[in-house]
């Protein structure tokens, strides 16, 4: 039966990843302009004929997107051509194998943070509900959580990095390079994604943790003497956790989307920028991989936290299960 | 928030100077200078009165954008939630397609749809703002449409919809009468929701240099200042603070709205 379930939502992801990449396909077909004028307007006609082949101009939309949706599977991303009229590109892949890492790496970074905050701070508010403190937090993460990203990163850029000088506003070090350095290269950065989503996270899982605080079993584990923070710990924060991970996959699309404009800010020359980048200058095979990848790793990441559901919280399982 | 609204209608009247005049004597002067309260920017733009123009701006394409998106998504929610079946698959495939990809990923591949064919020459195509709108509203439409089908879901299956059906109403004025108004509410306050994130994916799109001419929006205006943040500061700072208050103000209202339903529900 479980199986079952699995396989369903499985056919359901298949469907849904297979209309969504044929929609970008359909998306990038549509963007006006002659895309090989576009891309190397100085080539030879031999040149010409070659990318536009690449690109699939020959074919039709539906023979097009098979051919793409094969080479996406096997690693081949297409290429991306820079002005200088040879006619060549580099490969997608080899620029994400330099960008992709800084846009990851930021993105644990601001989940991890955010996360480490915000359940220590969701459960001593749902602990203290009703309190003074329980109310000035949760007003001011209600506020916190209306500051878009890039106000909150250009008033850190100013005060921590203009005003007091004490960390890079702009540019990125690769780790390989200086530990220390990259990270006070990415702390502003991670602060600025991250103040949203500990204010989001931590009012859920209060929430979740003060309905679970009323059950049962709580009653039970304190009349028979255990301590508070082990009840806190071992017996309800797992319940009530479910929530928390779901906010946590869908907030990896808006993570991304501001990831995207932080970078810019910062000068972090990550994915972000290569996306935005490949679509100003009508990188048209860029454009397709990349948002596919974007929407690809998303979905995937909403997969894992259908799945770990189950994992987390055994009532669910049992319910899809029988 | 209301502020905002008066200003971004009555901003023409206040004896203030235009929006993109420039003034040589004052270049990139600080907050407080006489005849300019927020100071200049470094071209001797106003920023109060780039902030009111701004807001007209902003808070035109975020309107718009929502109304139109509730308007089709709402449409497509409940025509989704009442018929079920084929259709009901075919509209949540859509919106599960589009909210697949990110806000922004998907808002920055519309705008290149939409501009021009010709990336050298992009005045020759439609203006800007109408590209923005456009783009933003097909973003809002899944958004919506999703929360317009999961709300209007439990109303159909409500007894007094079947009273009305075994009556033998149109099915058209039990979608008026009874749906419609029950979904309205929940649909309004995500809508004010809604709207404070598309003039943050203004605001951003006008950082990743889409969006406005420079300085027309709030976003842009930010944008086109961003560079000198060590310099002209407040230039940037200012709107990236009014578009933080208009958005917690949005959101507030959102909540409230929310808060009331809930509030009715409870007592149901």
């Amino acid at each position: 039966m479980k199986s079952r379930v699995i396989l369903s939502v499985l056919a359901r992801f298949v469907t849904v990843l297979i209309l969504v990449t044929f929609a970008i396909t359909f998306l990038v077909r549509i963007l006006p302009g002659d895309p090989v004028s576009t891309l190397i307007p100085f080539a030879t006609e031999e040149q010409r004929a070659e990318l536009s082949a690449e690109l699939g101009l020959d074919v039709n939309i539906l023979q097009y997107y098979m051919r793409w949706l094969g080479d996406f599977v096997s690693g081949d991303l297409g290429n991306y051509y820079a002005s200088t009229g040879d006619g060549g590109g580099v490969s997608v892949s080899a620029m994400l194998g330099e960008t992709l890492p800084r846009s990851i790496l930021l993105m644990v970074y601001v989940m991890l943070f955010s996360l480490i905050l915000s359940i220590p701070l969701g459960i001593f508010m749902a602990y203290r509900a009703e309190s003074r403190a329980d109310r000035t937090i949760s007003n001011a993460l209600f506020g916190l959580a209306s500051i878009p990203n890039f106000a909150i990163g250009l008033g850190l850029a100013f005060v921590v990095g203009v005003k007091l000088n004490w960390l890079p506003v702009l540019g990125y070090v690769p780790l390989t390079e200086s530990a220390s350095e990259h990270f006070r290269s990415m702390v502003l950065p991670t602060l600025s994604l991250s103040v949203g989503l500990v204010a989001t996270f931590s009012r859920l899982l209060r929430v979740d943790t003060i309905a679970t605080l009323k059950e049962d079993f709580v009653t039970m584990a304190s009349s028979k003497g255990l301590t508070n923070s082990w009840i806190l710990w071992r017996h309800v924060f797992r319940p009530s956790s479910t929530t928390l991970l779901t906010s946590a996959a869908l907030n990896m699309g808006s993570l991304i989307g501001g990831a995207v404009i932080i970078e810019t800010v910062f000068a972090l020359n990550g994915f972000g920028m290569l996306l935005t980048a490949s679509i100003a200058t009508r990188q048209y095979l860029a454009i397709q991989s990349l948002v596919a990848l974007v929407a690809v790793f998303f979905m995937l990441f909403n997969l894992l936290v259908d799945l770990l559901y189950a994992v987390v919280d055994p009532r669910v399982a049992s319910h899809r299960g029988a | 928030m209301a502020l905002c609204v008066l200003a971004a209608i009555f901003g023409d009247l206040l004896p203030l100077p235009k929006w993109d005049d420039y003034d040589f004597e004052n270049l990139a002067a600080p907050v407080f200078t006489p005849g300019h309260i927020l100071g200049t920017d470094y071209d001797g733009y106003d920023v109060l009165s780039g902030i009111i123009h701004g807001a007209r701006t902003s808070l035109g394409i975020a309107v718009t954008a929502v109304l139109l998106g509730a308007l089709i998504g709402g449409a497509l929610g409940i025509i989704a939630a009442y018929r079920r079946g084929w259709v009901d698959s075919v509209l949540s495939m859509y919106f599960n397609v589009s909210l697949a990809i990110p806000t922004i990923v998907l808002t920055l591949v519309l705008v290149a749809v939409f501009s021009s064919a010709d990336i050298e020459n992009p005045s020759g195509s439609l203006p800007r703002e109408l590209i923005l709108i456009v783009s933003l509203t097909f973003v809002v439409i899944p958004v919506l449409g999703r929360i317009a089908r999961a709300s209007a879901l439990t109303w159909t299956g409500r007894d007094f919809v079947l009273v009305a059906e075994s009556i033998g109403m149109k099915r058209r004025s039990i979608l008026l009468t009874h749906i419609v108004p029950n979904v309205l509410p929940s649909l309004m306050s995500i809508g004010f929701l809604a709207a404070g994130v598309v003039i943050v994916v203004e605001g951003g799109l006008a950082i990743l240099g889409v969006g406005t001419n420079p300085g027309a929006s709030w976003g842009s205006m930010l944008a086109k200042n961003r560079g000198e943040l060590s310099i002209i500061p407040h230039t940037t700072l200012i709107p990236a603070a009014v578009i933080a208050l208009t958005v917690m103000a949005l959101n507030y209202f959102g909540d409230y709205v929310r808060l009331r339903i809930d509030d009715r529900e409870s007592r149901i």
